[in-house]
């Protein structure tokens, strides 16, 4: 928590990302009271109104707000894009840990599973699950969490092994620690900045692979206003209607930038391999 | 790791800004010559076998096969590889008689036999074949070909235009049909197919005149939009099902655009079994009442649909004008119903309920055709109105069918072709025919009217056509009263050509697209 007063005070380009992020996170928030119009609502006599002082993103097939269809597209997709990031994180991080602290069995069990989910391409495999389970958003969470663990449960691994080498911990040890005091006061500590660091880079990787998912059918179903099944909706009027897809697209751009700015910023604030120093 | 996702996201930016850049850029148009034609087409068949599945029609779409008898502008059934048909005075023999000039594209004469054995082989391996009707004997007297039913059967002649029965030369028997397609009496004959890509030549030896191209070649663009820049970029000639939002584009000297009201229905048929909500008839009534399908067809689909009201389209003369909808276009009215079928909001939340449940219904749908998302939320949209909640279900094609047999659904889209044999009998019977034992297997919602059912009954053994009429809309009338399916929209179908394609134009019944009659312009 010092380290990221520090970086907001002495780090420029961390304290420029921070405040952008803010500022999404804020936005995301404040959806409902910006917005000029309710985004479900249909009045189909207005489908496909160009951009205008009404309409600022103008209006999409149904007729309905396209700006105010992008401002709960943004609460949408980062809550979802925010949860989805912490879901990882803690069941990649736990089981890596647990490999990585226990060995033996439980190790060779755990990795051997991960290997097999490497061996196939990631986004192949999540399209697959989340086909199989039919198409929602929180199956194609369930996809993603299932391609992704590994990650960070390889990293985790390796920390451990690095930590657990270490003379506190076998000082912990000697003193008669249990293993979840010795991991959660000796060794998660140790490893987390790195772990946060990888996830904070990941928000913006998960964001596009959840709008893929989602531009593919397979993740949130209409009416969502989600962006990137508003990106697949707006597909057949790109020539047409191009504000269907160019509003959506630049809410994605610009949300992935900003938060790829702020994971390069945040491990440059974090970084691990000032701590031995 | 993250320069890489980085650098996506500025690719696919990058993508996408070109994409629109590339769309604005000049339609080239190189005059199309006799030598080759470029056809852009949505294609689903992986085979040419012409009795599998529904492969026969690409077998006739891209020119190869033909049937004894075809469709005209106007759905009368007409003499193609037969040149004239009568029945007997007992009503059960129909003798065609083949043309004497009809010959295959490897020289041989087309004889009665042959057609026997091809329409007998569609018989052996097509089940659908009997849908249609079931034959008690095929006889072949040199060019006289007699097909002996039980029962009368008054359409048999447009049956046999349905593109299973294609004819094709069954003395050749060294070919792999899959791939090489069979030999059939067509103008154009196959080079090599897959389903990404067929290339078709001119048959040397056709019948019916002359051949106006050396070569086809037939490239499958499915997604509209690609093959709309395809056609604005001339790396297609001609090409068929322009998108709603993209024909605007072609409204221009430099193409022509063949549009026509098809022969095809979108419907949602309503899930009336037992325990369901849409069992209770003024809840179907308020549904079809909440649909402003006016406003779907002339705004969200911008005029390219025509607005639905009744199960046949108005382009086939079954009466379409004088059958009255009791369940046109009223919100109130829709909401009264409701209402007195015992549904209120009674807990504020927007959704109608009874006993302490909100009405949800399942729609399900698939997204193969661009329409058929944007009726159902635009259904989603409007029954949220009076207050139904609709769950939108998108599921793939191959999954939809068996949800279809098996009625795990309250609403289910289709896209149908209305007149498979020239005119809506087998499409009314198949829908709404009371199912017996799985007798009409598309008819899994549970509808069974015993009026409907006697009408039907006299319809299939009816041979004069003005009574036959009188039937159907009789029959369709019944279907509107009893508020059977949301009727969405009749399609309109196109085909969009640059100017120096001459005639192409685009045929009410769905499987005559590259014909003999598609030249250079003069």
């Amino acid at each position: 928590m010092d380290k990221i007063l520090y970086g907001l005070k002495n780090n420029r380009s961390f304290a420029i990302a921070s405040f952008f992020v803010a500022l999404l996170i804020l936005i995301a928030a404040a959806a409902t009271l910006i917005a000029p119009y309710d985004p479900y609502e249909a009045i189909m006599a207005n489908a496909y109104l160009p951009p205008s002082s009404e309409h600022l993103f103008g209006t999409d097939k149904l007729g309905r707000d396209n700006f105010s269809r992008v401002l709960f597209g943004a609460a949408y997709s980062l809550s979802s894009v925010l949860l989805l990031v912490v879901l990882i994180f803690i069941v990649g991080t736990s089981l890596g840990v647990i490999a990585g602290y226990f060995g033996g069995k439980t190790d060779i069990v755990i990795m051997r599973v991960a290997d097999m989910m490497i061996s196939f391409p990631g986004m192949i495999l999540a399209i697959a699950i989340a086909g199989i389970l039919g198409g929602s958003l929180i199956n194609a969470m369930i996809a993603l969490i299932i391609v992704t663990w590994t990650k960070y449960a390889r990293l985790a691994r390796s920390m451990v092994l690095k930590v657990k080498e270490r003379d506190f911990v076998t000082a912990a040890i000697v003193n008669g620690g249990k293993p979840l005091h010795i991991l959660w006061q000796h060794i998660l500590p140790n490893i987390l900045p790195l772990m946060v660091i990888t996830a904070a880079a990941d928000i913006g990787a998960m964001m596009m692979e959840l709008a893929g998912l989602s531009f593919l059918g397979f993740g949130s179903q209409p009416p969502a206003p989600e962006w990137g099944l508003m990106l697949n909706e707006g597909r057949q009027q790109l020539q047409t209607a191009p504000w269907l897809m160019v509003f959506p697209g630049l809410a994605i751009f610009l949300t992935v930038v900003v938060f790829n700015l702020w994971g390069d910023a945040l491990r440059d604030v974090l970084d691990p391999r000032q701590e031995d120093n | 790791m993250k320069k890489i996702y980085k650098s996506a996201a500025v690719a696919t930016m990058m993508g996408l800004l070109t994409f629109a850049v590339a769309g604005c850029g000049d339609d080239k148009a190189t005059p199309v010559s006799n030598e080759k034609l470029k056809f852009g087409v949505t294609n689903f068949a992986d085979s040419l076998e012409p009795t599998d599945n529904f492969f026969g029609w690409v077998v006739m779409r891209y020119g190869l096969g033909e049937c004894l008898s075809r469709f005209d502008d106007k759905m009368n059934v007409v003499p193609w590889l037969a040149e004239s048909w009568q029945i007997s005075d007992d009503k059960l023999t129909w003798t065609f008689k083949i043309n004497d000039k009809a010959v295959f594209s490897n020289g041989d004469k087309l004889t009665a036999e042959i057609a026997k054995e091809s329409i007998e082989r569609a018989f052996k391996n097509n089940t659908r074949a009997q849908s249609f009707f079931t034959y008690a004997e095929i006889t072949a007297d040199g060019q006289n070909l007699m097909i002996r039913t039980d029962k009368p059967v008054p359409t048999l002649p447009g049956m046999l235009a349905d593109p299973l029965f294609i004819i094709i030369d069954t003395k050749v028997t060294d070919r792999d049909y899959a791939k090489e397609g069979p030999i059939c009496t067509g103008p154009y004959m196959v080079k090599s197919y897959s389903k990404s890509k067929a290339e078709m030549v001119a048959n040397p030896n056709y019948w019916d005149g002359t051949v106006p191209f050396k070569a086809v070649d037939i490239p499958t663009i499915d997604d509209p939009n690609t093959r709309a820049m395809a056609l604005q970029s001339g790396e297609i000639d001609f090409a068929i099902n322009i998108a709603a939002g993209d024909l605007d584009l072609f409204k221009n000297d430099k193409y022509k655009i063949s549009e026509i009201a098809s022969l095809r229905t979108v419907l949602a048929q309503m899930n009336m079994n037992e325990g369901r909500p849409l069992a209770d008839p003024k809840v179907r009534a308020a549904l079809i009442s909440c649909l402003d399908r006016e406003t779907y067809n002339k705004v969200l689909l911008k005029d390219t649909f025509i607005p639905g009201k009744a199960p046949v389209p108005p382009s086939l003369d079954y009466g379409f004008d004088q059958l009255n909808d009791p369940n046109s276009y009223n919100v109130e009215r829709a909401k009264n119903l409701l209402a007195e079928a015992g549904w209120q909001d009674t807990n504020g939340d927007g959704y109608v309920d009874k006993n302490g449940k909100n009405m949800e219904l399942d729609f399900v749908y698939y997204s193969g055709r661009a329409e058929l998302p944007l009726y159902a939320e635009a259904t989603q949209a409007d029954a949220k109105k009076i207050g139904i909640k609709v769950n939108m279900k998108n599921v793939d094609y191959n999954v939809l069918d068996p949800m279809r047999r098996n009625g795990e659904f309250d609403l289910i889209i289709s896209n149908i072709l209305t007149a498979n044999s020239g005119d809506p009998e087998v499409y009314l019977n198949w829908y709404w025919k009371t199912n017996v034992n799985g007798s009409q297997p598309q008819n899994s919602t549970g509808y069974s009217n015993p009026e409907f059912d006697a009408l039907s009954d006299q319809l299939a053994v009816e041979f004069d056509p003005a009574k036959r009429r009188d039937l159907m809309i009789k029959m369709q009338q019944i279907l509107l009263n009893d508020g059977v399916a949301l009727f969405f929209g009749y399609p309109k179908t196109n085909m969009v050509s640059k100017a120096s394609v001459q005639d192409a134009d685009i045929k009410p019944a769905d499987y005559y697209w590259l014909t003999k009659d598609i030249k250079p312009a003069q």
